[in-house]
């Protein structure tokens, strides 16, 4: 091989290691980058103002004069978008208006007794009034615009009749007018179509059984059973997604034959054209904000609150207190045992076969699998264990972070290890030249010198435990259930919650912040401690080189 | 010498000689003392022996009920997994051919970005590159699990059926890029440290004979350091195996070889996922169960990681003698 | 100056034991041309012991470290050979010798610091006061008590300083606080640091410079008031200055105290020590007052060595 191919593969070597590297980056930005970009949603975003009623209502927060003078202002906002649904829900609505047609008969009639009229003259107004509703029914049963126009004509004609002046049979003439203006103005064939989009877009702004609207139930309606349905967009991003939603129609169609269904959309605008419904298109996308005042909003009571509905509203405070709960119970236990193994193995060297074999069980420890952990806990621990201790043998706390210590046993063990050997021979000789025995020297010399390191080490521990899921998966952790009352109940934890929250809900898809923020917390979470084993480590190794 | 100090301290000794010979009743407490609280100790210290050896006892004895009472061959021949039927049958040929399908796959992409790292780290760059790339390594390591498994059902699975038309996702494909990701720290950082452990002289002989970069390390420095990249790459699969969220969220849960072998857009199923998937519902009783045969996986998944940790053990301290001589 | 110099108006009686040896005995063996710097510091020497009588080796009935035969083993390889020689209370005794020689080992196997080396092994016997120190029965903790050590390398604890000092005094119990305060203090003081510490006593030892720490450590020695201080190259990391006040301080500290200084530093031994004992390849080769050693040696081995033709 000549110099020059030698040299040309060299630096292509070179590249390609270098590649390899900035691979190694791109693959950490392209897995944390996404998901701490939609996580943060959780935290940063724009409240609406069904926000602020949401966390008022559910979590007793910031209700006040503002809150009411904002949502006073808000429904002032809305009020045409009701008027505008109201009356081309007249036009269409035929069983609407045919029932209300038959209602007025009735409340007449009743009218007319409670008045005490002449029996005559009772069924004479009685038969005026049937007649008048026939006609209504018949109008807004027709589809022929000029056989409507006739019909509605001749029960007009009695509206100036003083039988029915100030009486409740004044509300056909409403009907008939009301109905009048809609059907001039829509094509009365497309009733149906025009009822079935007329739910859609009540859908999209109130919300159906199945997921919340733009705006919220309408007020003084009946409200849906779950809180989740209580309220509108609580959030802009949301909002911009169903204002979207709202203004155009999406469908599927085939686009060849045989390939897979392709999403097309439609303004939805154009389905409504020349109704009393149209301008509602042009009056949300103008008064969207108007409606929901959005407000950009730090909700850091995110890692605090309870999640109602499965993690449609709130936050993970309780699994974060959970996986606290059981790293640190799982430290209590680990901490100890690890310290006093380390030291052991540092300052009672002597190279024999029980030495051999102490190291060879950390090394296997190390490497069993997390998940053989979780059936050694339950077959162990809970199962066994427990029911001879007095307890109850179910997952619990206690449970989980016994097995998690039991895991993080050659992580500990290791990482004190390294520090007590860091700890420099002079101190330790200077304190058995001072006359301190062996004991002595290490509880008052060598461990406080340790001390950062082990912490260090701790640390790490803690946060590999805080991200493990399969150990505890049956050994104590849910996914969902009420508060640990003491250590011998189950918990929520970030990290059981994090594969919940992304196979197991179904509610929590429409939220992906909410699945993000979760899975999020718990990397802040473990980066954070990480990034304080860092620091730690690098002030113990300046101040170890200091002397 | 005109400063005016004075020895201020008399010797104690004078005065009250401390014996320097022990006491009998000293000797008696310093000798039961010391071996006392050694053996205190030592008994502290074989937690860990101790934990291995419940491990291997309680696993093992879970799954006996099972072994004991269920056909040998066709639990581990057969590949008909059918645990919760009327008439179950328990063939783990499947779980297994899938654990150490997906923790091969694996390593086909971690291995080479590995190593490549590994040298770049510590054959090419200076010392300062490295202490900014370290932390990309450590972070890479640091993230648990389960936020793997979460971003490979959410992020990945979707992308991967959008961009390359699979029917779905969370397939072999997606398990084994994520299960590279993260067997990669292990490799680079047990690869680094063996390659690092090398004697200078080692390379500056190559150099000093005109080889250039690329021959020393693929001449003398692999060669050289071949036992500890052997230890990285088995101990990056025992991180495969062993994984647990990651696979049973990405890998897609289907009992079946993939046919033809090599076609990764199929689900698999390894043995972690089937019992983090199934435990939960298998119910404590009895003989054998669904519950034993599960306990009766985690035994054969023990045996293999106890098999690799032997291996792996072997090469580390072959590797530690390779550095101790040059 | 002069009063700091001369012995004590009621000498110790070790010294007058030997009051009796001629004084000029070697003084004409003097003339061998040498290089000029040595004479330099023949002549300090010479000017700061001059009131006192010159000295035989001693009979062993006075000696506080006695050792005989005494050989040191790590594994196979032996670090000390055959010594025998008799250290004598309230002096200073310097050894000597070039690098690897095996001066750390005989200072350390005196207070079995060695113990922490493993496969250690020691043949023969080295007591101290009459107590074998590799006997099984020996009160390790006492011996080390009374048998302090300086280190070549400061090795301050990362406390403070006063937590420095009072860690001995602690270990036997002490914990009265005036009664520490007491014991800190005139160690500080002993040790010629006092005045340089005194307003912060709670600072880390850390933050003292190189020759502060020595004398802290030096202090943290005295405090557990010892009767024989081993020195192993106290000053090797020190600048002159601060070499020169640990010289003062052990002028000062052999009148209560038995110390014995490993020095590379020949001058160094010429002007601190009484007595000289040179080690070479493990072995004893010559022991005997300072004055001689440097001035008319006895042996081949150790002329070559103090005047430099070594190697
Ligand atoms: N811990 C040890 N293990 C094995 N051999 C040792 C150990 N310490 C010292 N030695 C050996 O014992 C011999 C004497 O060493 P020692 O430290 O006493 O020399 P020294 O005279 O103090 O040298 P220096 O002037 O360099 O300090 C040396 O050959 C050395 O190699
Ligand atoms: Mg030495």
């Amino acid at each position: 091989m000549n110099l020059r191919t030698r040299g040309a593969l060299d630096r292509v070597f070179t590249v390609l290691a270098g590649l390899s590297v900035v691979l190694l980056t791109l693959v950490l930005i392209g897995v944390l980058g996404p998901m701490v970009y939609r996580g943060s949603g959780a935290v940063l975003f724009g409240g609406t103002v069904e926000f602020r009623k949401m966390q008022r209502d559910l979590f007793k927060r910031g209700g006040s004069e503002a809150l009411d003078a904002e949502i006073a202002q808000t429904e002032e906002a809305r009020r045409e978008v009701y008027s505008l649904i109201d009356t081309f829900r007249k036009g269409i609505d035929i069983e609407a208006i045919s029932d209300a047609a038959r209602r007025i008969n009735r409340d007449f009639g009743e009218e007319l007794r409670f008045k005490g009229v002449a029996t005559e003259r009772y069924t004479e107004l009685r038969q005026r009034s049937r007649d008048i509703r026939d006609q209504l029914e018949a109008a807004f049963a027709s589809q022929d615009i000029n056989e409507i126009r006739t019909d509605l004509e001749s029960v007009l004609q009695s509206a100036d009749d003083p039988a029915f002046k100030g009486t409740g049979a004044e509300g056909y003439f409403k009907l008939a007018k009301d109905f009048l203006n809609a059907a001039e103005q829509v094509d009365l064939s497309k009733h149906h179509e025009y009822k079935a989009s007329l739910q859609e877009v009540e859908g999209i702004l109130f919300g159906s059984t199945e997921r919340p609207g733009l705006l919220g139930p309408r007020p003084g309606g009946p409200l849906p059973p779950l809180a989740m349905l209580h309220y509108g967009a609580t959030r802009w991003d949301q909002a911009r997604q169903l204002l979207h939603q709202f203004k155009y129609r999406q469908f599927w169609v085939e686009a060849e034959p045989n390939a897979p269904l392709v999403r097309r959309e439609e303004p939805r605008a154009a389905l409504f054209a020349g109704t009393s419904l149209e301008p509602l298109f042009g009056y949300i996308q103008a008064n969207a904000e108007k409606m929901l005042h959005p407000r950009f909003t730090v909700y850091w009571q995110y890692f605090l609150d309870d999640n109602v509905d499965s993690h449609y509203f709130g936050g993970v405070g309780p699994e974060i207190i959970g996986t606290l709960l059981i790293t640190v119970l799982g430290m209590a236990f680990v901490v100890p045992l690890g310290v006093i193994a380390a030291a052991y193995l540092v300052e009672c060297t002597a190279d024999n076969w029980v030495m051999r074999i102490i190291r060879m069980s950390i090394n296997t420890l190390a490497g069993v699998p997390s998940i053989v952990f979780g059936l050694f806990g339950l077959a162990f621990f809970i199962l066994f264990l427990f029911p001879r201790l007095g307890f109850e043998p179910k997952p619990c706390i206690l449970g989980a972070s016994m097995t998690l210590a039991v895991l993080t046993l050659p992580v500990m063990i290791r990482a004190s290890e390294e520090a007590i050997r860091m700890v420099p021979q002079s101190f330790k000789e200077g304190s058995l030249a001072l006359g301190a025995s062996k004991f002595r020297t290490f509880v008052t010399v060598t461990f406080p010198a340790a001390l950062p390191g082990i912490l260090t080490g701790m640390i790490l521990s803690l946060s590999r435990i805080a991200g493990e899921t399969a150990p505890i998966l049956f050994t104590g952790a849910v996914w969902i259930g009420p508060m640990a009352k003491s250590v011998f109940e189950p918990t929520r934890t970030l990290s059981r919650g994090s594969y919940g929250i992304a196979v197991e809900d179904r509610l929590a898809m429409m939220v992906p912040h909410n699945q993000y923020g979760m899975v999020v917390t718990l990397i802040l979470l473990i980066l954070v401690l990480n990034a304080m084993a860092i620091v730690l480590r690098s002030r113990v190794f300046k101040k170890l080189k200091g002397q | 010498m005109d400063r005016d100090v004075t020895v201020a301290l008399e010797p104690a000794a004078e005065a009250s000689p401390r014996p320097l010979a022990l006491t009998p009743g000293e000797d008696l407490l310093g000798f039961v003392g010391a071996y006392l609280g050694r053996a205190l100790l030592l008994v502290v210290t074989c937690t860990s022996v101790l934990v291995v050896f419940l491990i291997l006892v309680f696993v093992v004895l879970r799954s006996v009920p099972f072994l004991g009472g269920y056909d040998l061959t066709k639990f581990l021949a057969s590949q008909d997994w059918r645990p919760t039927a009327d008439d179950p049958s328990f063939g783990a040929l499947t779980l297994i051919v899938g654990s150490i399908y997906v923790s091969v796959a694996a390593l086909v992409f971690a291995v080479p970005v590995g190593i490549l790292a590994a040298v770049f780290l510590s054959e090419i760059v200076s010392w300062k590159v490295r202490n900014v790339v370290k932390p990309v390594v450590e972070i890479l390591a640091a993230i648990p699990s389960v936020a793997y498994g979460f971003f490979a059902i959410l992020v990945l699975a979707p992308w991967l059926q959008e961009h390359f038309g699979f029917t779905t996702g969370t397939n072999a494909l997606n398990a084994a890029l994520i299960l590279a990701v993260m067997a990669l720290p292990t490799i680079i950082s047990v690869g680094e440290d063996s390659i690092s452990a090398l004697g200078r002289e080692l390379r500056e002989a190559s150099y000093s004979l005109g080889a250039t970069r690329l021959e020393t390390v693929v001449k003398v420095v692999i060669p050289a350091a071949h036992s500890g990249l052997i230890a990285a790459v088995v101990l990056g699969m025992m991180r495969a195996i062993g994984e647990t969220m990651v696979v049973w969220m990405a890998s897609g849960n289907a009992t079946q070889i993939p046919h033809p072998w090599w076609d990764l857009s199929q689900s698999i199923r390894t043995m972690t996922a089937t019992i983090a998937g199934e435990m939960g519902e298998a119910p404590d009783i009895g003989g054998v169960s669904h519950r034993s045969a599960l306990f009766a996986v985690g035994v054969i998944l023990l045996l293999m990681t106890v098999v690799l940790n032997v291996i792996s053990e072997y090469f580390l301290s072959r590797a530690k003698k390779a550095a101790g001589k040059t | 100056m002069s009063s700091l110099m001369t012995p004590p108006s009621d000498p110790p009686p070790v010294e007058t034991q030997y009051l009796a040896s001629p004084p000029t005995e070697d003084r004409g063996k003097a003339t061998v041309p040498r290089p000029g710097s040595k004479m330099d510091i023949m002549a300090t020497a010479q000017n700061r012991k001059a009131t006192k009588p010159l000295e035989t080796v001693p009979a062993g009935e006075q000696a506080i470290i006695r050792s005989e035969r005494f050989s040191l083993y790590y594994g196979a390889k032996a670090g000390v050979k055959n010594i025998t020689m008799d250290i004598l209370p309230h002096m200073v005794t310097a050894i000597i010798g070039p690098s690897g020689c095996g001066k750390s080992t005989f200072l350390r196997s005196i207070n079995r610091m060695n113990d922490l080396i493993p496969h250690v092994r020691a043949e023969g016997r080295l007591a101290v006061d009459g107590q074998d120190v590799y006997d099984k029965r020996t009160n390790l903790v006492n011996l080390r008590q009374q048998v302090g050590m300086v280190f070549q390398k400061p090795n301050p604890f990362p406390k403070s300083i006063f937590d420095n000092i009072a860690y001995g005094p602690r270990l036997q119990g002490v914990r009265n606080k005036g009664q520490l305060q007491h014991v800190v203090e005139q160690s500080l003081k002993a040790a010629a640091i006092w005045d340089e510490v005194k307003d912060d006593l709670k600072k880390s030892a850390l933050a003292l410079s190189g020759g502060q720490q020595q004398r802290l450590c030096i202090a943290r020695a005295l405090a557990t008031r010892p009767r024989v201080l081993l020195m192993d190259e106290p000053c090797s990391a020190l600048d002159p200055i601060a070499t020169g006040r640990i010289e003062d301080l052990m002028e000062q500290l052999k009148t209560t105290y038995t110390i014995v200084i490993v020095t590379h530093n020949m001058q160094q031994a010429a002007r601190v020590s009484e007595r000289t004992a040179f080690f070479y390849m493990g072995e004893l080769i010559e022991y005997d007052r300072t004055a001689k050693i440097f001035r008319n040696p006895g042996k081949k081995e150790t002329e070559d060595y103090v005047t430099g033709r070594f190697g």
